[in-house]
């Protein structure tokens, strides 16, 4: 169990040649946490991860784990373990040589090896596989095998690197409730990458967002917050994107009024949206951007319907519990998720309503005004 | 198996061992020749396949044991051929050891390690194994001549020295292995690292488990090239006893005598080890040797 903090981490793999993969990342993890590295792929998650597992060196910063200085201790004395995405078990040994290796070549006496080894296994439920190779184990077992064999080193500090995304859909959902509950189990500090947000969301005690680099950006550690936090109150038009499923629609739009906890909107196409939005930072006339979530829409009969938004719909899809409407709103698609069966085809004219408290609002750089209300659908 | 097949299909068939085996007759005729005449009385090299009056004359000398004439005399054996080929199987059992030994580590850093220089060298390689070591031979007599005066043991006329000669033939072997290791992921050796292993241990415990069929391909390869290597041996060896099998057959064959019969005892001879060594060597020639490690 340890604490892990970065401290202006930054790394480059060829200074000659490239540009910067990872800028500025400060991150305090706190024992026992579960945090989540989520982004579009290219954004150097899985860098950051092989660079506190040790398998990449920190081009500058500092990483300490457990208090501990750690830039140039070779893996084994950092007191990680990781699962790769590939799974990298050793094909040569059955299930048990496989979780036994590492204890093996730390010299620990037979006992002691069976003893963790049986644990672990009673935990995964591998104990009728031991005696197994890899190649006769299922996708699942070998993820598995691969999470065994970073228990039995009891490390400090558990990484995952995508372990989820060379599995099934059901799965996948399997797999991700067992994580979840061995983090319960052995209350581990876990760090964990995915670009499957609903994964983020549903692990993580706190996630860490990042972004492909932009050359002029100061880091591409976008935001590092709770799950709910980063749905909620996103610090940019990026985490909004990123956070969510469907994504946030964005209307581009001007200021026209602006209030102590609420401020008024034109849109492009005309349409004046009230949004529960602290926007005393910016002034009149400033160009901004409208986010709102698919699920936050209402019909506009509803009585949170404060603004109006009406589109073409290119495409409908009908799901039974929900339905999916995708439209056009002044040129930009829209989301429409609907709570049931909306009698809408493609070619029809749909307005919907816009409540306040569901408004998220970012300035001309796309960082986020902050809200003052927070929105649940009723 | 259940594809349907248009009704031609047996006659193309038919055609196609037909030509295979024209083919393997084509390419297994002169080793029945060889045996043939290995058989055959008298040292002739033409004849019937068949010999009407088989004779063990041949391998009697061959295998090093005197023969008894018509007219009572005796010839005794006129060659130490079984010492021969006692000294190609060391010859080339050693080289090829040393040779799958430093392939196989040279390998390991081309494939693996990060350094300065790597794609100069691994081409570099490659572009002066072009050149035959045949049009080095003087250069090479010379080298081994000098070093003979420190080292003895490396120097002309000695197996040592052989040895060492043929193990700078490796950039192909290097080459090869390098590819294979290369299909290996490298996660497997991070996760070793992860789990505590140095890169030593990671190379012997995971990496080099994994590779025993091309190690083994290596291995008969180099055998093969140093059992039947002619002209490397024959300049840097001279004493008759020696000789390689390879180079002293040669010996029964003078402008005014051509010994074909025994020198055919001697050539089938040679290529005992290499097929026991084949045969030996085929249990590890196995695939899917790293199935189920890593799902891509």
């Amino acid at each position: 169990m340890a604490d892990v903090i970065l401290k202006n981490v930054r790394k480059n793999y060829d200074p000659a040649v490239l540009k910067d993969t990872l800028r500025n990342i400060e991150l305090n993890i706190k024992e026992g946490e579960f945090i989540v590295f989520v982004g579009p792929s290219g954004c150097g998650k899985s860098t950051l991860l092989r660079m506190i597992a040790g398998l990449e060196d920190i081009t500058s910063g500092e990483l300490s784990i457990g208090g501990k200085y750690m830039n140039d201790v070779p893996p084994v004395e950092r007191n990680v373990g990781m699962v790769f995405q590939s799974y990298a078990l050793y094909p040569h040994m059955n299930v048990y040589e496989n979780m036994a290796f590492g204890l093996k070549l730390k010299k620990m006496d037979k006992e002691t090896i069976h003893k963790r080894v049986s644990r672990a296994a009673e935990i995964l439920g591998l104990v009728p596989l031991l005696e197994r190779k890899p190649k006769a184990l299922s996708g699942g077992q070998r993820q598995r095998v691969a999470i065994g064999r970073s228990i039995v080193q009891q490390p400090s500090v558990f990484l995952f690197d995508e372990p989820l995304s060379n599995l099934d859909a059901a799965l996948r959902v399997k797999m991700r409730i067992e994580i979840a509950k061995l983090h319960k189990e052995l209350n581990s500090t876990i760090i964990y990458v995915t670009h499957d947000q609903v994964e983020a969301m549903t692990l993580a005690d706190k996630i860490v967002v990042l972004s492909p680099l932009k050359e002029s950006a100061e880091s591409n550690l976008e935001q590092y917050g709770s799950p709910l936090d980063l749905y909620h109150n996103p610090s940019n038009k990026f985490v909004a994107g990123f956070i969510g499923s469907p994504k946030m629609n964005f209307l581009d739009g001007i200021l026209v009024e602006i209030g102590l906890d609420k401020c008024k909107i034109k849109l492009n196409s005309g349409d004046i949206v009230t949004a529960c939005v602290d926007a005393r930072r910016g002034k009149v006339g400033d160009k901004v951007e409208l986010g709102i979530r698919p699920e936050h829409l209402v019909p506009v009969d509803h009585p949170d319907a404060v603004g109006r938004l009406s589109g073409q719909v290119q495409v409908a899809e009908h799901l039974g519990a929900e339905s999916f409407v995708y439209m056009e709103v002044d040129g930009k698609d829209f989301t429409v998720k609907a709570a049931s069966e909306i009698p809408v085809d493609t070619g029809d004219t749909l307005e919907v309503g816009v409540p306040a408290q569901a408004c998220y609002l970012f300035d001309s750089t796309e960082q986020a005004f902050p809200r003052t209300a927070k929105y649940n659908r009723t | 198996m259940a594809i349907v097949q248009p009704k031609s299909i047996k006659y193309r068939l038919l055609a196609t061992h037909l030509v295979m085996w024209a083919f393997i007759a084509v390419i297994a005729f002169p080793l029945v020749m060889v045996i043939a005449i290995s058989f055959r009385t008298g040292n002739f090299a033409v004849g019937d396949i068949i010999p009407t009056n088989p004779t063990l004359d041949h391998w009697k000398l061959a295998l090093g044991m005197s023969i008894q004439n018509a007219d009572g005399s005796i010839t005794p054996p006129p060659f130490p051929v079984l010492r021969w080929l006692w000294n190609s199987i060391k010859v080339a059992g050693i080289s090829a050891g040393l040779i799958v030994v430093l392939s196989t580590t040279c390998a390991y850093a081309f494939a693996r390690l990060r350094f300065q220089g790597k794609d100069l060298i691994l081409k570099g390689m490659l572009i002066f194994q072009m050149f035959p070591a045949v049009l080095a031979l003087v250069a090479i007599y010379a080298l081994f001549d000098k070093i003979g005066d420190y080292i003895p043991w490396l120097g002309l006329n000695t197996h040592g020295g052989l040895i060492l000669a043929y193990m700078g033939g490796i950039a192909l072997h290097v080459w090869t292995i390098k590819g294979y290791f290369e299909t290996i992921d490298p996660s497997l050796e991070e996760a070793a690292s992860i789990d505590g292993a140095t890169p030593w241990q990671a190379f012997r415990l995971i990496l080099l488990p994994l590779s025993v069929p091309i190690l083994a391909v290596v291995f008969i390869l180099a055998f093969i090239a140093a059992i039947t290597e002619v002209p490397m041996a024959s300049i840097l060896l001279s004493d008759v006893n020696n000789l390689t099998l390879a180079v002293g057959a040669q010996q029964y064959l003078y402008p005014q005598n051509y010994l074909w019969g025994d020198f055919a005892a001697a050539a089938v001879m040679s290529g005992l080890p290499i097929t026991i060594v084949f045969l030996l060597a085929q249990r590890w020639l196995v695939g899917g040797l790293t199935a189920g490690g890593v799902k891509g």
